[in-house]
């Protein structure tokens, strides 16, 4: 699948919206392949927590990540209901384990507000804005730059 | 020109790096003492074909060298020369400027003029050799006079040419230029061929290189004397490159072909009547015809004849051998005077080469006729025409025949040898990239891995009621392994195209060192994955490189060890297990573990000290930066290599391994995976987690008794097997998993890895499966301790152990445990 390029700047766009724990999350819906159930990972060895492991996505080894171990946000529990994202970055396939899928949403750049500095779990590097849908405010996140960095250890160090 | 040619450039860089490989290897086991006559054809060949072809495209530069090339090696082919050392030098030296001037053509750097200009000069000089001069290949033609001499020029011309009113113009300016031209017959397209006389200071070679843009220079034919007039009866055009002749067999009372033009002419050369024909210095008389014939000529090393008369008879002999399935190898034409035809025009001879390949048409017109419909489409086969059965043996004019001419047309009759030979080879293989074999080879993994599944799901079956399903799924697992091996089978390749590069690495080498050398190789039939192969070949090359330099003495000091002064370099590969093991075996003075250990220390490489094994001081020879070489050579000695050598083949998958015996030398062994793509794994339980362990690393598998489990040093667990004390290495502890408490209910796994042996303890062992290797790092990063993923039957992902970090870790953890 074609990687769109991270712009940085936040364009008007079709976003997938998360929800972890109680906060609403949204990303470029373009970095999305599919949207699958749980199924049981491999665990990597000496993996930090919220790396779960891997499966095996039609003949492709895909590392599954829990973004709500990451972020502890919501309960990492795993059942029929537990959502993995797969994400297409640069040419790397992922999976990124959330408590739920709501929408589809579209968000132009006047809609979207900068997040304020402070220091959260969620770095705001990673941040591209807030935006508000119906009053409810979505963290629009730029899930590429957030993969792909060393925090998340999906990517060797040396690489990239 | 209307074709384009860039079309057909791949074939011929193909084609043409496959005759050079070839031309050097055969020069390279060539017995210059005495030379096969068979082998020295062969190199011509292979020359005469790289050539043609580069003439053919327009690589004139290849073309010069070439030439240049096969004017030495055709005097050797008819030893008027003594071939010498230097001679084979001289040929390696003109592969190599060919293969850079291939490169270059490839898009490469250009070649190095300088050393092309010396490769030539250098042939010239041996071409020259005994008889001086640089038409010294040519001394047996009258045309060799320095003086302005005449020549009868003719050619066959592709028929895009001659029908292309500009390229003629060119053409016979081009000519104006060396020569004086009396043009007796014009190109046409309906006619397409050219007739001349020249008078000229310039040699045949330099004849041809003019014309070599428009026609290969084997269509031409050089022939002392005037060329004749054209015949009234040539203007057929039915007959594709020559014009025929029809009428012309009646005055020779023979089943004619009207193949040349000349047919007037004939009658005056038969009343020559002579039957022996090879070297008719005694006819000078006869008229030059049309010589356009000899180029089917082939193989007469003896030559066409220059009057039509002769291309007749070495026509009918040409049919006699086209009756026997030879196509063009008639060295002996000569000596066949008994087949010569009394006819006087000829077919030419080159249907003979056409019909082998199955191009050819070949028509009997006893009552007159030849034709030749493939002639104009076939511009290197120029002469094709047809013939018929053979003619009565009978009268055959005398003439004079030059060399030169006989050999262009030699040249061009084998090379429609050798199109016949690749025309064979392109039937019994073909060519694919790479890239789709890979495809098929993870589609066949994948196959693998579903037919796998659906065992697995099958089983779950009443065997009784589901008889028919469990069979078929037997079936389609016995297909399933099939297919694998032969899909695996495609990238394999034998050792050899690794180990043919050496003998030629080994003379330079042994040359430019003034030590002697023998190499061996052994089991060079050994197959191994393509792409290992390729990958092979440049840690060898260092091995290969420092064993000549380093290894082997100079003869003196080898006659001073008491040794034969030849040394000898053994390559061989062999299988060994799931292992293909390559060894590089010299005679020499083997390594010297004082040096290498004061070195070691001057460089404070860590863990240094006298009383090392020996197996531990070779391997420090793979330290980075290390040479033990008193002065460096362009050869080695810097110190570069042997870690590269080891880091390249360590990414393999493989080992390298030194033994050496002081005084008799050094044995380097690589131990390679088969392939890149599939392992044979044990799979293994540990902390509810499978994991598969690479079979080839397992040396033995067992339940330890607690009797068996020593401790040492407080926390430092050993196993006694056999009476040798192995680290223990729990698996779980290692990946941070939960701990089986009970040692004596799991299994111990004596493992070799590049560490050592280990035991490693794991809580079950699964079963025995060939898995598909699939990267971790493609979407994830390396894991400490592990190698790679694969997916199991059951469609879960089971990681692939590496075992030597996975005891590096082991250890580790121990270190860490006793530290704490």
């Amino acid at each position: 699948m074609e990687n769109t390029e991270s712009t940085g700047v936040v364009a008007s766009g079709e976003y997938l919206t998360f929800t972890l724990g109680a906060e609403e999350y949204g990303m470029d819906i373009l970095k999305v392949q599919e949207i699958r159930g749980y199924d049981a990972v491999t665990k990597i060895a000496n993996a930090p927590a919220f790396i779960k492991g891997v499966i095996n996505l039609r003949g492709v080894i895909v590392p599954i990540v829990d973004l709500r171990i990451k972020f502890k946000l919501g309960d990492p529990t795993y059942d029929q209901f537990t959502v993995v994202i797969i994400l297409n970055i640069g040419k790397r396939v992922m999976g990124i384990v959330v408590d739920g899928v709501s929408d589809v949403i579209e968000l132009n750049s006047d809609s979207l507000r900068p997040a304020p500095e402070f220091g959260s779990i969620l770095d705001t590097r990673y941040i591209m804005g807030l935006g508000t849908v119906e009053e409810r405010m979505i963290i629009i996140v730029d899930i590429e730059k957030l993969m792909t960095s060393q925090e998340m250890a999906l990517i060797e160090e040396t690489a990239e | 020109m209307s074709i384009d040619m860039s079309q057909f450039y791949q074939v011929f860089f193909e084609e043409a790096s496959e005759h050079l490989a070839n031309m050097e290897s055969l020069l390279l086991e060539l017995d210059i003492e005495n030379p096969s006559l068979e082998d020295l054809n062969a190199i011509f060949r292979a020359a005469h074909s790289v050539k043609g072809g580069s003439g053919t495209f327009g690589f004139t530069d290849m073309t010069e060298v070439t030439h240049v090339l096969e004017t030495l090696l055709d005097r050797l082919r008819k030893e008027e020369l003594q071939l010498r050392p230097e001679m084979v030098d001289a040929f390696l030296a003109a592969g190599d400027v060919l293969r850079a001037q291939l490169e270059h053509h490839q898009g490469g750097p250009d070649a190095d003029a300088d050393q092309i200009r010396s490769v030539c000069d250098e042939l010239n000089r041996l071409a020259s050799g005994e008889s001086g001069g640089h038409d010294a290949a040519h001394a047996s033609s009258p045309a060799t006079a320095p003086e302005a001499r005449t020549v009868a020029l003719a050619c066959a011309l592709p028929a895009d040419i001659a029908g292309d009113h500009a390229a003629i113009e060119n053409l016979l300016a081009g000519l104006a230029e060396i020569a004086a031209v009396d043009l007796k017959h014009r190109p046409a397209a309906s006619a397409p061929r050219l007739s001349a006389t020249l008078t000229t200071l310039k040699s045949d070679g330099e004849i041809r290189d003019t014309l070599a843009f428009y026609v290969s220079t084997d269509a031409v034919s050089l022939t002392p004397g005037a060329a004749p007039d054209e015949a009234p009866a040539a203007q057929d055009d039915s007959f594709g490159f020559f014009d025929g002749a029809p009428g012309a067999a009646a005055p020779a009372a023979d089943p004619g072909f009207g193949f040349f033009d000349d047919a007037p002419a004939a009658p005056a050369a038969k009343q020559a009547e002579d039957p022996g024909f090879g070297f008719f210095d005694d006819a000078p008389a006869a008229p030059a015809s049309p010589v356009q014939s000899d180029p089917g000529f082939g193989f007469f090393d003896d030559v066409p004849a220059p009057a039509a008369a002769d291309s007749a008879s070495a026509d009918g002999i040409r049919e006699e051998k086209d009756k026997d399935g030879a196509y063009g190898f008639f060295e002996d034409a000569a000596g066949k005077p008994e087949h010569l035809p009394n006819r006087d025009v000829s077919a030419a001879d080159a249907p003979a080469a056409i019909e082998g390949q199955g191009y050819g048409i070949y028509v009997n017109a006893p009552g007159g006729t030849g034709f030749f419909d493939n002639a104009p489409g076939a511009p290197k086969m120029a002469p094709a025409t047809t013939t018929s059965a053979p003619p009565p043996g009978g009268q055959s004019p005398g003439r004079r025949v030059t060399d030169a001419p006989g050999v262009e047309t030699a040249k061009s009759g084998r090379r429609d040898a050798d199109k016949t030979v690749t025309a064979a080879n392109t039937d019994t293989s073909i060519r694919v990239s790479v890239e789709k074999v890979d495809q098929l080879i993870n589609l066949v993994g994948e196959l693998v891995i579903t037919q796998a599944m659906l065992a697995e799901a099958a089983g779950a079956f009443d065997p009784v009621q589901a008889e028919k399903l469990l069979a078929g799924i037997d079936l389609l697992s016995r297909n399933t392994r099939d297919l694998q091996e032969s899909v695996m089978s495609i990238r394999m390749l034998p050792m050899s195209m690794v180990f043919s590069r050496f003998p030629r690495v080994v003379r330079d080498l042994a040359g430019k060192l003034g030590k002697q050398i023998e190499m061996k190789t052994i089991g060079e039939n050994t197959e191994l994955d393509k792409g290992l192969i390729e990958k092979i070949a440049d840690p060898m090359n260092h091995l290969v490189r420092n064993s000549l330099d380093h290894g082997i003495e100079t003869p003196e000091k080898r006659v001073a060890a008491g040794k034969s002064p030849k040394g000898t370099l053994t390559l061989k590969a062999s299988h060994q297990g799931g292992n293909v093991v390559i060894e590089v075996i010299d005679d020499g003075g083997g390594l010297n573990r004082d040096r290498i250990l004061s070195k070691a220390k001057e460089k404070g490489l860590p863990g240094v000290h006298d009383g090392m094994p020996d197996s531990e001081v070779w391997q420090l020879i793979f330290a980075p930066g290390f040479s033990t070489a008193e002065k460096v050579t362009d050869v080695s000695g810097r110190g570069v290599g042997m870690d590269v050598v080891k880091r390249n083949i360590e990414s393999l998958g493989g080992k390298v391994e030194l033994e050496c015996s002081p005084g008799y030398g050094t044995r380097t062994i690589i131990r390679l995976p088969l392939t890149l793509a599939i392992l044979d794994g044990m799979s293994v339980g540990v902390g509810g987690q499978t994991y598969i362990v690479p079979l080839t690393a397992i040396v033995e598998s067992m339940q330890p008794t607690a009797d068996d489990i020593r401790t040492m040093a407080r926390d430092s667990r050993m196993v006694h097997i056999r009476g040798e004390y192995l680290p223990f290495i729990s698996l779980a502890q290692v990946f941070g998993l939960p701990d089986a408490a009970d040692v004596t209910q799991g299994i111990v796994m004596v493992i070799e890895s590049e560490e050592g042996k280990a035991a490693l303890f794991v809580d079950e062992l699964l079963g025995q499966h060939q898995v598909v290797i699939k990267s971790l790092e493609h979407n994830y990063r390396k894991v400490p301790g592990i190698s790679g993923a694969t997916i199991m039957g059951d469609g879960s992902v089971a990681m692939i152990l590496d075992l030597a970090s996975v005891t590096r870790m082991g250890l580790a953890n121990a270190q860490r445990r006793k530290a704490a």
